[in-house]
């Protein structure tokens, strides 16, 4: 659950700022340019401090899923997918797969981002199946 | 000075008194109550009093912290004195035992109780328990952002680990069953497990309860219970002269791969944890797996007892289930696992989890572990913890050869 103060947090308000207004970001390190996730105050690749926020196309293919059927608390309805998605840009995140019927996901689904609204309204960046045209073969590199 | 005194220099150190509070869904008192009470038993058991206590571990309000977290305390204004060496480790259990051996070895403690636990005083409140509607226990839900907010668990994250596994070497389902149908039988013949009298458990039985987190099922996964464990950590000299037979520490080791429940957790970096903490831990000892007499394996779900066995090198990745399945993990088979009825089907108590582990291990070696006792155990082996968390330990302990 989320408090409503989430885009002010220092480190990762300007994550959900993004999401707030449909912009998936991703910190990427200033030193060695790579991509990681959660943002955290060093660049877990190389410990540079200096890192920004930038714009991701919000491609990816899930790496492992599992299907929630007892929630934590009770404002989450389930069943629900929950998911680690690597997404294209080298990072992955925890999050879930929507628009699609549980039974149906599978790893190594290509996906795309879909903010949909959380237990309690905010928007989170979840991941929904890409349609045929748009995801066959497309490797997530 | 014994054989094993030579091989590692914990093995100069033994726990010399254990005890597990009475375990339940609920209880009536509160953590600190019912840490107190475990604290009490173990000093009881090792036959002294706490006067010769000089060290403590135990949860405290947090690295140079003020504030009382639910169960934590100041324990030196509870004991009414002060100590030499004072230890917050997290867990406890392996990571517990060798730090308070540490301190033991380093000169600045001679004597630690170590313990922990949990409990909510709900019973009291006659409030029904495990309704479906309700929130799970505390520690079972991460709070780190990007965790809580897609409504993940500790189950779901070893579930995303367990998930690929299941893709990827597609093991026999009756055979994963049948680790926790074997575990929460030694449970159910244990007069003190939360689940005792359940039962008799079949995989079928396994595999027909309700789905929690896919591949796991209720029956997959460990118990969230209340209760509390602790023991007392001295030298091997000092445990001979105590009233029952010392468990020597023979080796351990620890492997923290990331800080638990913050980045998800990836199979393929998690696979493998806890195979160097094994190395280091027999290594010490001068013992090899086959060594092993009793198994008290954290057990938080069925994937986690065959991905040990794995990572102990006793069959390849993917082979776990066949090879438990044949090789067996009851009180009669190779190889004798969680014979308490483990967090499964005795308790798991959040901090003091862990201890619990120890307590039946010690238990086992003095020949007083209850209907779960194999006979003539030399040496047990204790973990914590696993690939969902992100990290794992692990202590061997054995009798005093």
């Amino acid at each position: 659950m989320q408090p409503p103060d989430r885009a002010d947090r220092e480190l990762t308000g300007e994550f959900w700022a993004g999401v707030d207004r449909g912009e998936l970001l991703r910190p990427v390190c200033g030193r060695c340019g790579r991509s990681f996730f959660c943002p955290q105050v060093v660049c877990p690749h190389c410990a540079g401090a200096q890192w920004s926020y930038e714009p991701s196309a919000g491609l990816g293919v899930v790496y492992s899923f599992t299907v929630v059927h007892r929630p934590p608390e009770p404002a989450f309805e389930a069943p629900y997918v929950l998911a680690i998605v690597d997404v294209a840009e080298g990072w992955s995140l925890l999050t879930w797969i929507v628009d699609c019927p549980a039974d149906e996901v599978r790893i190594g689904m290509q996906v795309q981002v879909r903010f949909v609204p959380g237990p309690d309204r905010a928007l989170l960046p979840a991941f929904a199946p890409r349609p045929e045209s748009a995801g066959a073969g497309e490797a997530a590199a | 000075m014994s054989a094993a005194g030579r091989r590692c220099p914990l093995a100069g150190i033994a726990v010399a008194g254990v005890a597990a509070t009475r375990q339940a869904r609920r209880l009536e008192v509160g953590s600190v109550e019912i840490c107190l009470e475990a604290a009490r038993a173990a000093l009881d058991d090792a036959g002294m009093s706490l006067d010769e206590v000089d060290g403590i571990s135990a949860p405290w309000p947090g690295p140079g912290g003020a504030v009382f977290h639910p169960g934590s305390a100041d324990w030196t204004a509870v004991f009414g004195k002060g100590f030499d060496w004072v230890g917050d480790t997290y867990p406890q259990g392996a990571p517990g035992l060798l730090d308070a051996a540490g301190a033991i070895l380093a000169g600045q403690a001679r004597t630690v109780l170590v313990f922990g636990g949990r409990a909510s005083g709900a019973a009291s409140a006659g409030s029904p328990s495990g309704g479906g509607a309700k929130s799970v226990v505390a520690y079972t839900r991460p709070d780190n952002e990007f965790v809580s907010c897609w409504g993940s668990l500790t189950a779901a994250q070893f579930a995303l680990v367990a998930q690929v596994y299941f893709h990827r070497f597609a093991p026999d389902p009756e055979r994963v069953a049948l680790v926790a149908a074997t575990i929460r039988n030694a449970g159910s013949a244990n007069p003190a497990a939360v689940m005792h009298g359940r039962g008799p458990y079949r995989p079928a039985d396994v595999l027909a309860s309700p789905p929690v987190a896919e591949p796991f099922r209720l029956l997959d996964l460990c118990l969230a219970t209340e209760g509390a464990a602790a023991m007392v950590v001295t030298s091997l000299e000092r445990a001979r002269d105590c009233p029952s037979a010392p468990a020597v520490i023979l080796g351990g080791g620890s492997e923290w791969y990331r800080q638990q429940y913050v980045d998800p957790p990836r199979y393929d970096d998690a696979a493998r944890i806890g195979a160097a903490a094994f190395r280091r831990s027999f290594a010490m000892a001068g013992l090899v797996p086959g060594d092993v007499d009793v198994f008290e394996l954290y057990d938080i779900c069925t994937f986690e007892v065959v991905r040990q066995f794995e990572t102990l090198g006793f069959c390849a990745e993917g082979e776990g289930a066949d090879y438990l399945a044949e090789a067996g993990i009851g009180a009669d088979g190779r190889h004798p696992t969680n014979t308490d009825g483990g967090l499964m089907a005795y308790s798991h108590v959040g901090w003091g989890g862990p201890t619990l582990k120890i307590v039946e291990a010690v238990r086992q070696i003095r020949g007083t572990a209850g209907p779960g006792q194999v006979p003539g155990t030399e040496v047990a082996l204790v973990t914590g913890a696993g690939s969902g968390a992100q990290y794992h330990n692990a202590a061997l302990l054995g009798a005093d050869r």
